[in-house]
C-alpha cells in the first residue's frame, strides 16, 4: 500500500514530477554520452598509439630505453621474432632497427627518427601500407627506399621519387650518410607522428649502421588487452636477458591519459549528481510542504513515522526509477548510433585532434559496468535527496499539521 | 462503561511568552454509546479538548484516561498505535487521501492494522454500504461531493472498529441536505451499533440531534446537559 500510495503521489502533480524525471533523463543521457565520447577518445588515442607506435608489448635491449642509443641492439633479429611468435597469446610480431637521423633535401634539413622495418611484417601489423596517399609501399630486398609522411615531404619540399640524404651515427659512433629515394608518402592523421617518423627497409638501415640481423625494438601484438599481463609474463620468462614492457610502461602518458579521462568522466558525473540532488530535494520538499495537512492526518489516524518516512523515500526513489532507465536507454541508443558511425570532430577543429595523436573520428563506447554504476549513482542520489524531505515530514506534529490550510 | 475520562486537564499555549489558557481544568466523562456534542463559541477550547482526548495534543496538566489507559503517560509512537486501534477521526475538511479511491481510503486504516485482505474488503463493502455510498467506491475524493467525502471519512473512522469517534466540526463544510444525511448515518450507527460519537460543533442542526450537550466557555465546562 505504501508503494501504491507513493507511486500515485508522484503523479498527483504530473508537471512537477515530469520536470524532475526530465532532469534525470537528460542528465543521465548526457552523462552516458559524455562518458562514451571520453571512452571513445581514450580508445582512439590508445588504439592509434598501439597500432602505429607502441604495439601492445615491446622487447628491447635492457639499456636501450634509457637514451634509445642505437648501440644497444638485439642480435639474431629474425630468429628472435620467430621465437616470440611461438609464445602463447602473441598474435603477431615484427622488429625494427631505429636511429635518430638528420634528413636532408636540397631545401632543408630536419631531425627525425628512422625506423628500419621488415616490410612484409610491418604492413600486417601497423597497416603502414594502408596509410599511403601517394606512391608505393617498400619492397622487400630493394635497398635505399624511404617512406615518409606527406606532411614531412611538404616541409622538406620534396615529392615522390625525390632523393633524401640520411645522416647518422653508426654503431661504432662514426658518422655515415646514405641516399634514399622516396617510394611512397603516407598520412596517419597524427601530426606528431607524421612530422617525426620515416621508414626504410631494415636491411638498408642495418647496413649503414654496420651490422646485419640486428633490431632495436621487437613489437608484439596480442589478441586482446586482457591477455597482456599473462603474455608479458611468458615473454619475460622466455627472454630473461631482454627488457619486456607493456604499452603503459613504454608510454606512461597513455596510462595517464586513460586515467585522467576516466577521472574527468567521474567528475562530470559527480557534478551532475550534485545538481540532481538539490533539484530532487527542492521538489520533494515542495511535495511535503504542500501535503502537510494530509501527512498530519495520516499520523493522526495511525500511520507511524517509519511508514511516513518510507513513503517519502519511496516517492523520491520512484522518480529515479522512472527517469534513470529512460535516460540510460536514450544514452545507450545515442552512443550505439555514433559508435558505428563515429563523431566527426573536424567540424570543431580541422587539425586539433590530430595534433594530439587522435583521429578526427571519435567512436563513443560505454562499458556495461558504467551503465550499472550510473544507475546505482542515481539511486543513491535519490535516496540521499529523500532523507531531508522525509525527515521534515516525520517532524510534523499531527495537531499542527491538520490545522494548516 | 466509561470510555473517556478527563481529570482537571488544562492547556496553556505559549506558556513562556504570552500564555493563552485554552483549557482551565476540564473534568469530563464519556460513557459507551453516547452521542455527545461539545459546543461553545470560537476560542472556547472545543477543538483543543477533542485533540487532547484524541491523543493528538498534550495537556499541560491533568489526566486523560481512554479505555482505561492514561494517554498522557505514553510515548508518541505508542500513542500513534493507540489512535490507530482505539480512535476514529472525522475532520472538518474531510482529509481523505486524494490519490486513493473511496474504498481504498476506508481500507487504508485496516491495512495499517495488518488485517487480512479478505476481511478488509468485506468490511469496506459493509462500511460503504452503511454510509450509503457503496456505488461511489471506486471514485477518488475529487470526484465526490463534500457530503459524500464526509461519509467516506465516517466509514474510514469506523474501519478500525474504534472505541469512539471524534468528529471536529464534521458538518461545517456541508449543505443542509448533506448535513442531515450525515447526521442520520451517525445517529443510526450510534443507535444500532452502539458507536460512541463526540462532536465539536457550532452547528445547531448537530446540537439538536445530540443526546448530550457539553458547553465550553473560556476553557471551562459551563453546562453539561443530557436529554
Amino acid at each position: 500500500m505504501i508503494l501504491k500510495l507513493a507511486w500515485r503521489n508522484i503523479w498527483r502533480n504530473p508537471a512537477r514530477s515530469f520536470v524532475v524525471i526530465g532532469a534525470i533523463i537528460i542528465g543521465v543521457w548526457s552523462v552516458i554520452f559524455l562518458m562514451g565520447v571520453m571512452h571513445g577518445m581514450i580508445n582512439s588515442y590508445v588504439d592509434n598509439a598501439i597500432k602505429r607506435e607502441t604495439s601492445h608489448i615491446q622487447i628491447h635491449h635492457p639499456e636501450y630505453m634509457k637514451d634509445k642509443e642505437s648501440k644497444f641492439y638485439m642480435e639474431n633479429a629474425e630468429k628472435l621474432i620467430q621465437d616470440i611468435e611461438k609464445i602463447p597469446g602473441v598474435k603477431a610480431a615484427t622488429i625494427r632497427s631505429q636511429t635518430n637521423v638528420m634528413i636532408g633535401s636540397s631545401h632543408g634539413t630536419r631531425g627525425i627518427r628512422i625506423n628500419g622495418i621488415v616490410p612484409g611484417r610491418e604492413d600486417k601489423l601497423t597497416g603502414l601500407n594502408e596509410l599511403l596517399v601517394e606512391g608505393k609501399y617498400l619492397e622487400e630486398g630493394r635497398p635505399n627506399q624511404i617512406l615518409l609522411s606527406s606532411r614531412l615531404a611538404s616541409k622538406l619540399k620534396v615529392k615522390l621519387r625525390s632523393k633524401l640524404i640520411l645522416t647518422f651515427q653508426t654503431l661504432d659512433g662514426e658518422i655515415v650518410s646514405g641516399a634514399f629515394r622516396i617510394k611512397g608518402l603516407f598520412d596517419t592523421k597524427n601530426a606528431m607522428f607524421d612530422d617525426n617518423i620515416a621508414f626504410v627497409d631494415i636491411h638498408s638501415l642495418n647496413e649503414l649502421l654496420g651490422q646485419q640481423d640486428i633490431g632495436h625494438e621487437a613489437m608484439i601484438y596480442i589478441g586482446s588487452v586482457e591477455q597482456m599481463d599473462s603474455t608479458v609474463m611468458s615473454l619475460k620468462k622466455a627472454f630473461p636477458d631482454l627488457l619486456v614492457q607493456n604499452y603503459r610502461e613504454i608510454s606512461p602518458e597513455l596510462g595517464l591519459f586513460e586515467t585522467q579521462i576516466g577521472m574527468a568522466g567521474r567528475i562530470y558525473m559527480v557534478i551532475f549528481m550534485l545538481a540532481l540532488i538539490f533539484g530532487i530535494i527542492n521538489t520533494m520538499l515542495m511535495a511535503v510542504l504542500e501535503r502537510v495537512r494530509e501527512l498530519g492526518m495520516l499520523m493522526a489516524v495511525g500511520m507511524n513515522k517509519l511508514k511516513i518516512f518510507l513513503m517519502i523515500v519511496l516517492e523520491t526513489l520512484l522518480l529515479g526509477v522512472v527517469g534513470a532507465p529512460i535516460g540510460i536507454g536514450f544514452g545507450y541508443l545515442l552512443t550505439s548510433y555514433y559508435s558505428t558511425r563515429g563523431i566527426n570532430l573536424v567540424i570543431f577543429s580541422k587539425e586539433g585532434m590530430e595534433q594530439f595523436g587522435m583521429t578526427n573520428f571519435i567512436y563513443p563506447s560505454v562499458n556495461p559496468e558504467d551503465y550499472l554504476f550510473l544507475a546505482m549513482s542515481v539511486f543513491i542520489t535519490a535516496l540521499l535527496a529523500s532523507l531531508y524531505p522525509a525527515y521534515k515530514a516525520i517532524k510534523l506534529k499531527p495537531v499542527e499539521a491538520i490545522r494548516k490550510m | 462503561m466509561t470510555v473517556i475520562e478527563t481529570k482537571g486537564i488544562t492547556k496553556v499555549y505559549n506558556p513562556k511568552k504570552v500564555p493563552v489558557h485554552a483549557l482551565r481544568g476540564v473534568d469530563l466523562t464519556i460513557r459507551k454509546g453516547e452521542f455527545t456534542a461539545i459546543v461553545g463559541p470560537s476560542g472556547s477550547g472545543k477543538t483543543t479538548l477533542l485533540n487532547i482526548i484524541g491523543g493528538l495534543d498534550q495537556a499541560s496538566s491533568g489526566v486523560v484516561i481512554v479505555d482505561g489507559v492514561d494517554i498522557t503517560r505514553i510515548s508518541d509512537n505508542k500513542l500513534i498505535d493507540f489512535r490507530k486501534e482505539k480512535i476514529g477521526f472525522v475532520f472538518q475538511a474531510y482529509n481523505l487521501i486524494p490519490v486513493l479511491t473511496a474504498a481504498e481510503n476506508v481500507e487504508f486504516i485496516m491495512l495499517l492494522q495488518g488485517i487480512s485482505k479478505d476481511k478488509r474488503q468485506k468490511r469496506v463493502v459493509e462500511l460503504l454500504k452503511s454510509v450509503g455510498i457503496e456505488d461511489q467506491a471506486d471514485k477518488r475524493p475529487s470526484k465526490l461531493s463534500g457530503g459524500q467525502q464526509q461519509r467516506v471519512a465516517v466509514a474510514r473512522a469506523l474501519a478500525s472498529k474504534p472505541s469512539f469517534v471524534l468528529a471536529d466540526e464534521p458538518t461545517a463544510n456541508l449543505d443542509s441536505k448533506s448535513t442531515a444525511q450525515l447526521l442520520d448515518i451517525m445517529a443510526k450507527l450510534n443507535q444500532e451499533e452502539g458507536m460512541t460519537f463526540i462532536f465539536s460543533t457550532h452547528d445547531q442542526r448537530v446540537i439538536d440531534r445530540a443526546r448530550r450537550v457539553v458547553t465550553l466557555e473560556d476553557g471551562m465546562i459551563i453546562s453539561d446537559v443530557t436529554r
